[in-house]
Formats: C-alpha cells, sequence, structure tokens
C-alpha cells in the first residue's frame, strides 16, 4: 500500500491551498478530487472576488482556481483528477476509485476539504424537472454553457441567490423574481444592486408555494409569510417561469469525516469538531474549507494553509513554535475577511440599521435591491454636484474589500486599514477619467458621472453581450431597472486589463448623471 | 437515579430476537420493558443478509427453524401489519470441484433426512435452473424450504408492534449489571443509574450478552468475529433465491427493491480488535467478496455498490445459539450466540421464550441449546 | 459513539394530517412527508430508524438531498433536536462504484 506523508481529499480552493502550503514543507503530497477539472466552487466562479490584494480581490473565480492549480504543481504535488476517495478507513487508510478500478492508500496525516452541497427545499412540484440548485444551474452556465432555462425564478437572496441571478441574466436568461422568505437581503447589497438595475424584482417575506406543471415546470406560485414564516392566505402570485433556482443554503458533506468517526458538533448543520488548526478528534485528520463551516472560498483558501501547518507538525515537518508563528499570520489574515455587516456569526445582521461609521443602512437596498437618492443622499460623496469628471461609490455596507483604494492610479479613493470601511474620496486629487475604479470593483458600485450643460455622461461596468457601440440608441435605467430616459452610446472600452468588465459610457439628458446606472437596448432588452 | 420500573418481564436488547420476546410475552398478558444502549436494533439484526434458512442446520437447531419457516415466517407480514418481504424461494448453494461436490452431497442428503427438500444439480442441470450461474460451477444444492426477508423492516415491525401493544422501550440505555434478590436474577442495572425489576430477565443482547451475564456469575463462552456486507442498485428481478456457496465466498439475494444484498467476510474475520460499538468496514474485505460473486455470477460485473458495512457476529463453540433458561439461576433466560444465523430463529425464539416463561409447553424444543450444554473435552 | 437516553413512551399525540403530507421528502425513493410523519407516530424515533424502516436516505444518492429535510421533519414532530451524532452512519462507498471496478484492486 503506498503512503504518503498527507493525503488531501478535494482539489477546491481549502484542498490546494493546504497541498502547496504542505508540500512547502517538505511533506509528500497528493491530492485526490473526484471531479475532471480542479478548483472546486471555483471553477465555476465567474466574477470577481472581493477581499483585499492578499485575498486575490478583483480576480475571477475560475482564475484564482487556475492559480492555485499551477503553484500546486510548481511545488510538486500530486494531484490526481476524476479519482474520488470512496471510504476513509482505520487507522488513516483511503480508498480511491480510479477508472476502472481502486487503490488503497495510507497516510501520516489526511486534509478534508470537501466543502459543501447545496441545499433542498420542499415545496408543492419540487421534483419536476426545471427545479433545480443554483449552484447546478451556475454549472450548466458556466461549464457546460447550456442555458438552464428561459425563464426563472430564485429563490433565496444570499450571495449564492445574487450571483448565480447575475450570471443567469449574463447567459441571457431572464429572471422573473426573486424570491426570500426572510425580511432582508441576505448577501451583499452590492451584489443585489448589480441585479435590482436590470430590472429584476425582490419579492422579501414571501416564499415558493408550489411549482406548476405536469411534465416540467410551467409555473410558479409565491406567496407572503407573516413573521411566524407562515403563508399569509390570499397573497397567492402567480409567476410564469419554466426554471426555478434553489439557493436556500449550503451544508458540508462532512461525510468522511464522519466514516472515519470523528466527534460531530452543531454549527449550523453537524460539522467536526476541530482545534484553530482544524485538527480532528482522530488524531493525524484534519478539516479545511466549507466542510468545517461554511464560509466562503477566500477564507477556506486560508484555513486549507492553517490545516497544512497542523498536519506538517503533527508529521514533525515543522516545529511546533515555527507552525505558531505562521499561525498568527494566516489567522490574523483570515480574521481580516471575517469582519463587516455579513461576517459569519454576526447576529445583528438582519436587525442592524446603521454603518459602522454611522451612516444609515438603506432599507430599500435591504428590501428591493436598491438604493434610492433620498437614502444615498446621505452618504457624502454620492449625488454631489463637482465639477469635472468624478468617481461615485455607491458602497454603503461594510463588507472586507478595497481593490478601489489600490487601483486607482490619482489615489482618488481610500478605504484604509480595516479593509471594511467604506470608500471615502479624496478631494484633494484629481480623477483622470481612467476607469480603472468602475472595471475593477468586484460589486460593480463605482460609476464615473460627469455633468454638464447639454447632456450628463455616466460610465457604467458592464458585462452583458453583445457590447454596444459607439452611436448606439437606447435606454438609460435608474437603480430599480426603470427606463427613465433615451441614452446614446458615447463610448465602449474593453481593456484586457479590465478581465472582460467593459467600461460603456452614457450621455443622458443633463441632471440625470446621478440616476441612470444601467444600459438596456431599445425595446428595453438587456 | 429515579425509582425502580417494573414489569414481568425484562428484555435486555431490542433486535430481532429481543422484540420478538418482548412481542409474543406481551401476546400473553405479561408486562413488558426492553432495554437498549443503542437505538432500536443496531446490532446484527439490522446488519445481516436477510436469510431464513434451514438448510444445513446443525441438528441442534434445525427443529427451530423449521418450526419458524413453517409456523411464523409465512404470514408474520400479516402478524405484525407491515410487511416485511419475506419470500421463499429457495437456497441454491453452489460448488466448484470435487470436494465442494462432496460436501454438496453430504448436506442434501443431510436436509433430505431431516425432511427438508433438497435438490442435487449437476452443471448442466444449473444452467438450465439459472443461466445467469458461470459455467464453471459444477454442482449445486437447492433447498426448496429456505427463503430470505427485509430484516431491517422485520426488526423494527417487530418493536413497532410490541410498543403498540404497551411494550415499554427504554433506548441509551446501557445494562451494566444484573443482581439477584433472595437468590433469583431480578434486578438490572444501568450506566445511567436507573434500575429495572422484573420476574424474568431475558439477555438478547448479542455480543454484549456475555459480558452482561458474567455479572451474575454466568460464564457463556463467546468469540466475536467481524464480517461485512454490501447492498447494490435496484435491477429488474432476476433471482428469488438465496445464494451461496460450499466454499462460504459469499452469500445474498435480490430484495423486493430489485437490489442486492451480499455478505461475506475477508478471511481475518476472527482476527479483530475485539467487540466494541464501532463496526468499521476495512479496505481490503468488500472487494474480496465482490470477486467471489464475480466468480460465480459474472453477470453482476457491472452491478453498482452502493453502500457496504460490517456487523458483530457473536460465535459459539458448537455455532449454535443459546437459548432458554439458565438451570442454576432462576430467573434468568439467555437468547445471543447465534453465530450469524439469528435473523431466521428470531421468531421462533421469542414464542418459545414466551411460553417457558408463562409455564407452559413450548411450541418445539429448545433444552439442547441451553448454556448448560457446554463441556470441555473429556 | 454513546446513544442519548430516550423514554420512548412519547405521548406525540395522534397522527393529524397536514396540508403538505403528500409532498416527496426523499426523492430517490419517492417517500412523502406525511409517511415520514406517520412512521415517526409509530415510535421510529430516530433518523436511522426512520431511515431502516421507510427506505429514506438508502437511494442513490445516500441521503444527501433529504437527510437534512428528515432532521428537521424528526425535530418538528419529537421537538427535540436531532445531535451531530444522531445522523445515519455515511459508509463507503462514497460515490457508487461498479462491482467490477471495486473488486479490482491495483497495487503500484
Amino acid at each position: 500500500m503506498e503512503r504518503y506523508d498527507l493525503i488531501v481529499i478535494g482539489a477546491g480552493p481549502a484542498g490546494l491551498s493546504a497541498a502547496i502550503e504542505a508540500a512547502e514543507t517538505g511533506m509528500k503530497v497528493v491530492v485526490f478530487d473526484e471531479n475532471k477539472r480542479p478548483g472546486g466552487q471555483l471553477f465555476k466562479q465567474i466574477h470577481k472576488f472581493f477581499g483585499s490584494k492578499e485575498h486575490k480581490a478583483k480576480v475571477r473565480g475560475f482564475r484564482i482556481g487556475q492559480e492555485l492549480l499551477q503553484d500546486a504543481e510548481k511545488a510538486g504535488v500530486e494531484v490526481h483528477l476524476s479519482a474520488v476517495v470512496i471510504g476513509i478507513f482505520p487507522h488513516l487508510g483511503i480508498t480511491v476509485s480510479k477508472d476502472d478500478h481502486i487503490e488503497h492508500f495510507k497516510a501520516n496525516s489526511i486534509i478534508i476539504a470537501t466543502g459543501a452541497s447545496e441545499n433542498a427545499l420542499p415545496f408543492s412540484g419540487w421534483t419536476l424537472p426545471g427545479v433545480m440548485g443554483a449552484g447546478a444551474a451556475q454549472t450548466m452556465m458556466n461549464l457546460y454553457r447550456e442555458q438552464p432555462g428561459k425563464k426563472i425564478l430564485m429563490v433565496g437572496s444570499g450571495n449564492v441567490g445574487l450571483v448565480v441571478t447575475y450570471q443567469l441574466l449574463e447567459a441571457g436568461c431572464e429572471v422573473v423574481g426573486l424570491v426570500d422568505v426572510l425580511p432582508r437581503i441576505g448577501g451583499y447589497g452590492v451584489h443585489a444592486a448589480k441585479i435590482a438595475r436590470t430590472g429584476v424584482k425582490f419579492y422579501l417575506s414571501h416564499t415558493i408555494v408550489k411549482a406548476e406543471g405536469d411534465k416540467e415546470v410551467t409555473g410558479a406560485i409565491i406567496a407572503e409569510v407573516d413573521k411566524n414564516f407562515k403563508v399569509v392566505k390570499g397573497t397567492e402570485k402567480h409567476l410564469d417561469v419554466d426554471t426555478i433556482c434553489l439557493a436556500v443554503g449550503l451544508t458540508p458533506m462532512s461525510n468522511l469525516a464522519r466514516m472515519a468517526q470523528c466527534q460531530m458538533v452543531n454549527k449550523g448543520g453537524a460539522v467536526p469538531s476541530c482545534d484553530e488548526y482544524g485538527a480532528t478528534s482522530i488524531a493525524g485528520i484534519y478539516v479545511a474549507g466549507d466542510v468545517g463551516g461554511i464560509e466562503e472560498a477566500s477564507s477556506a483558501m486560508i484555513k486549507g494553509r492553517i490545516a497544512a501547518l497542523g498536519a506538517a507538525k503533527y508529521c514533525g515537518y515543522i516545529t511546533e513554535k515555527e507552525a505558531a508563528e505562521k499561525f498568527v499570520v494566516y489567522h490574523t489574515d483570515l480574521n481580516k475577511l471575517r469582519q463587516g455587516m455579513f461576517a459569519p456569526g454576526n447576529k445583528e445582521k438582519m436587525t442592524c440599521t446603521k454603518t459602522r461609521e454611522g451612516y444609515p443602512l438603506s432599507m430599500n437596498l435591504l428590501t428591493k435591491g436598491f438604493l434610492t437618492e433620498k437614502e444615498l443622499a446621505v452618504f457624502p460623496d454620492c449625488l454631489q454636484e463637482v465639477r469635472g469628471i468624478h468617481p461615485v461609490v455607491e458602497c454603503t455596507q461594510n463588507i472586507p474589500c478595497n481593490p478601489c483604494q489600490d487601483i486607482c492610479p490619482m489615489h482618488c479613493i481610500c478605504v484604509g486599514e480595516d479593509i471594511t470601511n467604506l470608500p471615502v474620496i479624496n478631494h484633494t486629487q484629481k480623477c483622470s477619467g481612467c476607469g480603472r475604479c468602475v472595471a475593477n470593483c468586484p460589486g460593480q458600485a463605482i460609476f464615473l458621472v460627469e455633468q454638464g450643460e447639454k447632456e450628463d455622461h455616466v460610465t457604467i461596468p458592464y458585462e452583458f453581450l453583445p457590447l454596444p457601440v459607439p452611436g448606439e440608441k437606447g435606454c438609460g435605467c435608474d437603480r430599480s431597472g426603470a427606463v427613465v430616459c433615451e441614452t446614446v452610446i458615447k463610448a465602449v472600452k474593453d481593456l484586457p486589463a479590465n478581465d472582460h468588465t467593459v467600461l460603456v459610457t452614457l450621455a443622458v439628458p443633463p441632471g440625470m448623471g446621478n440616476t441612470v446606472r444601467f444600459y438596456k437596448k431599445e425595446g428595453g432588452v438587456i | 437515579m429515579s425509582d425502580t420500573k417494573t414489569a414481568n418481564v425484562i428484555v435486555v436488547g431490542s433486535g430481532i430476537v429481543g422484540n420478538s420476546c418482548a412481542y409474543y410475552c406481551a401476546k400473553k398478558g405479561l408486562s413488558v420493558i426492553v432495554l437498549d444502549e443503542d437505538i432500536i436494533g443496531n446490532g446484527a439484526s439490522s446488519r445481516n443478509g436477510g436469510g431464513v434458512r434451514a438448510f444445513f442446520r446443525n441438528p441442534l437447531e434445525l427443529p427451530l427453524a423449521k418450526y419458524a419457516i413453517d409456523n411464523i415466517w409465512p404470514h408474520l407480514s400479516e402478524e405484525l401489519g407491515v410487511d416485511i418481504e419475506f419470500k421463499q424461494g429457495g437456497n441454491f448453494r453452489l460448488g466448484i470441484g470435487e470436494k465442494e461436490e462432496a460436501n454438496l452431497k453430504k448436506l442434501a442428503k443431510e436436509g433430505n433426512e431431516q425432511g427438508l427438500k433438497v435438490d442435487l444439480m449437476n452443471q448442466k442441470e444449473v444452467q438450465n435452473f439459472c443461466c445467469y450461474v458461470s459455467p464453471e460451477v459444477t454442482y449445486a444444492a437447492y433447498c426448496h424450504n429456505d427463503g430470505h426477508a427485509n430484516p431491517l423492516i422485520t426488526t423494527l415491525a417487530f418493536y413497532r408492534k410490541a410498543k403498540a401493544m404497551g411494550v415499554k422501550y427504554y433506548t441509551g440505555e446501557e445494562v451494566v449489571k444484573l443482581a439477584t434478590i433472595r437468590g433469583k436474577v431480578r434486578k438490572v442495572i444501568t450506566a445511567l443509574g436507573n434500575c429495572y425489576e422484573g420476574d424474568a430477565i431475558i439477555v438478547a443482547a448479542g455480543c454484549a450478552s456475555t459480558k452482561i451475564v458474567q455479572t451474575v456469575g454466568i460464564d457463556m463462552p463467546h468469540a466475536p468475529s467481524i464480517i461485512e456486507a454490501f447492498v447494490t442498485e435496484a435491477m429488474p428481478p432476476l433471482f428469488d433465491f438465496m445464494m451461496g456457496t460450499a466454499s462460504s465466498a459469499f452469500y445474498g439475494h435480490q430484495t423486493k427493491h430489485g437490489s442486492f444484498v451480499f455478505g461475506g467476510g475477508s478471511g481475518f474475520e476472527s482476527f479483530n480488535d475485539g467487540y466494541s460499538d464501532s463496526c468499521p468496514t476495512r479496505q481490503i474485505t468488500a472487494p474480496s467478496v465482490m470477486r467471489g460473486i464475480m466468480k460465480y455470477f459474472p453477470c453482476l460485473h457491472d452491478l453498482k455498490i452502493i453502500r457496504t458495512w460490517a456487523g458483530w457476529i457473536n460465535n459459539t463453540p458448537d455455532g449454535c445459539a443459546v437459548i432458554g433458561p439458565v438451570d442454576d439461576l432462576p430467573g434468568l433466560y439467555i437468547a445471543a450466540g447465534y453465530t450469524g444465523h439469528g435473523f431466521c430463529m428470531g421468531p421462533v425464539t421469542g414464542k418459545i421464550l414466551s411460553e417457558v416463561i408463562s409455564g407452559e409447553k413450548p411450541c418445539v424444543s429448545y433444552e439442547q441449546l441451553k448454556l448448560s450444554r457446554f463441556k470441555a473435552r473429556q | 459513539m454513546k446513544v442519548t437516553y430516550l423514554n420512548r413512551d412519547i405521548a406525540l399525540g395522534p397522527y393529524v394530517p397536514q396540508e403538505d403530507d403528500d409532498v416527496i421528502i426523499c426523492r430517490c425513493e419517492e417517500i412523502t412527508k406525511g409517511e415520514i410523519r406517520r412512521a415517526i407516530h409509530e415510535g421510529m424515533y430516530t433518523m436511522t430508524e426512520i431511515k431502516r424502516f421507510l427506505r429514506t436516505g438508502m437511494g442513490l444518492c445516500q441521503g444527501q438531498t433529504c437527510t437534512r429535510l428528515i432532521k428537521n421533519i424528526l425535530q418538528n414532530e419529537m421537538k427535540r433536536a436531532v445531535q451531530p451524532n444522531e445522523e445515519p452512519t455515511p459508509r463507503a462507498p462514497a460515490r457508487p462504484l461498479a462491482m467490477e471496478n471495486y473488486g479490482k484492486e491495483l497495487v503500484k
């Protein structure tokens, strides 16, 4: 039986990061993943990541996956794809199914980084073809280039629901509505704003009652719920859809850990109980990433490295002291991500009313997905009458993110040491109008505005095909997606450095520069 | 901890044996309490291959097995109000080569002498009977009397019925000792400090039985071994019979659901870490059993395996169960040591003990299976 | 892993049919919410017993979809949290695998 110092199960962000860190200490590492491609959830994430430079902010998820794989190969890690770990056995034995056979291995240490799976939501008709997980829809679109459907209802307003809705729009699907049983949108306001400005309707405090149809989904019934989440009779609404996507949470895929007889605890679902290094109750077995508790890819990468420190220490490749020193660095980094309004375990998320700086949170953003001008007005640097071209940063919630600060060559935007600070415009600097901030904000929340006598110019981030062309006439939409004026395309800039976020400059009637935030072609189509 | 709970009968163990004892005793109007350290029937009762057989039974056990198949199994679904999936599809035992042929001939002769109906088949007849069998199989014995059922449902069906009839169940109650009152075994004490008292104490606790009866000075010899089983995806119906081999490479059957359940060992079954409530599978066992299956039924080669598991077998020196009262200690009854074939005999055990406890003549003689039969080499 | 004590003489009350009893919970084996609730009322007080009695979680996905849903139903009926060690035991193979492949052990 072949023996490795470390067997990593799962080649996602946690697993690959763990493997790289372990290999750098000299361990003989192998990674097994059941998928054909490495990167776990990363390989279908086409949006740009948040966080800071260390967290690979503004880089699209699938590119992060590619980078990780390259780094792993450089570090001498063996990565086996289409290799299913079918079981963990006493004592630190692993059996892998590959091609037409199985292979047995023994490990000096194991890191389980198998991630999480989507939750199901049962309702009348949920087993009809056309009902699927949001993640499944994402795989269909981004890997297999298939539209999951034509008219979609999204259930769930966490980041997964919001991000996948945007990607469905990019894939040319119509998203008829987004439903959430809670009274507030669960994901980032900027993700909600991205889709609200295209016209997607939010139905908060609503649930799905029924998927209609005989052989497949032909419609959906949604209804309002009361404070106890019970359906309020008489509020049923019919939506004309052929697809229902469920984004109702994730559950750690902890089967292998339980098979290995790790002790489990309740942490929003059963997860292996572990120490700060991810060491489980079975000596030599560690967990990293979502399998140890749902967060997201950026934190998974750090937790992978931390677990590798634990394994390297256990196998005698680094000393306690060396492990502890590196642990502090990684843990500090991890904590930077765990701050702000959406921090894991933030109990006030559903009730807080102000940002840390004291600005009132936009209730409209939290319930309908878009800021009203009245709410925006309290944030300095928005809705200002400023001479010349200037950035408007509509980022109104404390989330860990700061690419806007580093990307501006004129240093117009400042976030500061704590990356959950709201960005602030530095009025002593002069904006050059390059638009890099617009293209690189992962939340697509930055716009360039230039007010003029005859017309205002608004530069928006744009990621839909086919791209508009200069001179084209179309519609200017406000933050709610309503068409508010006619517009002419002044410029379309698609720079390689901006990685497919195109800068589209619109000419709008004077005074509309602080209202128009999206462009639709003639007829009101994206 | 709390007050002593009393009943006519206290049963330790909620497997098929314990639950059938509870059911039959309740049927006789006795009050019953059942205790289990785990959830209902989590031992061999929920892990075995579901075989119901009288073929190649040790003569000590044969009368019980035969009684069960003739009188209890055929209408058990009706009696319990749950479809336990009993099918009397026969028992097809396959052999390759002269030595196994001789062995099968011997078994068939004994079976027929015991009143069972066993046919012998040569290679051609085997192929005629079942075309799915490998042509390498040179000989087979087919016993018409045997069959199979669903052990998971049967065990829970007995529990469900017993519970509905008023039997009190306490799970997560690990029995740590028994105790006598004036020379009679009457008390059952648990790890939580709870105390139960009854006129009859039945220990039907599988591999944990020996440890429990030791606490009142009873020596029940046992040697736990651990074997594995697995289940496949569903297929259209192919086989009615229980299948097995003269070489004991594997055993199994196709269930009502369409999936196949198979069981077997790697050869290392007896070399284990000792009985515990942990039941892990080993890397090398399932593949070994699968190779055995494919040798005899090559047509099953692409059948997908869905799940593997393991279970402890409570082996006794002569491979037969220990059933009945303990001669020198009134009040104590043992129903354990089924050495891997307790499923068929579980229901009849309950009936017998309910009759013995009630002072009635048991439906079939069982005294040959009492603990007192074990004697060292003379 | 020790199991929590449970006196099974629980008064869950009579079985009251609910509007959504016909919603399928275990898709692989097509078991409805009503069947699960009825089994609980008849004494199947743990996830594993429900599974063994009804076949929920025994299909191809091995409970990946339905386990969480059944846990919620069980917790609702019993008014008691299901402990992390009370979920059904996961076993090899983590994904279904053909017998001929499973039986072929290659050694490097």
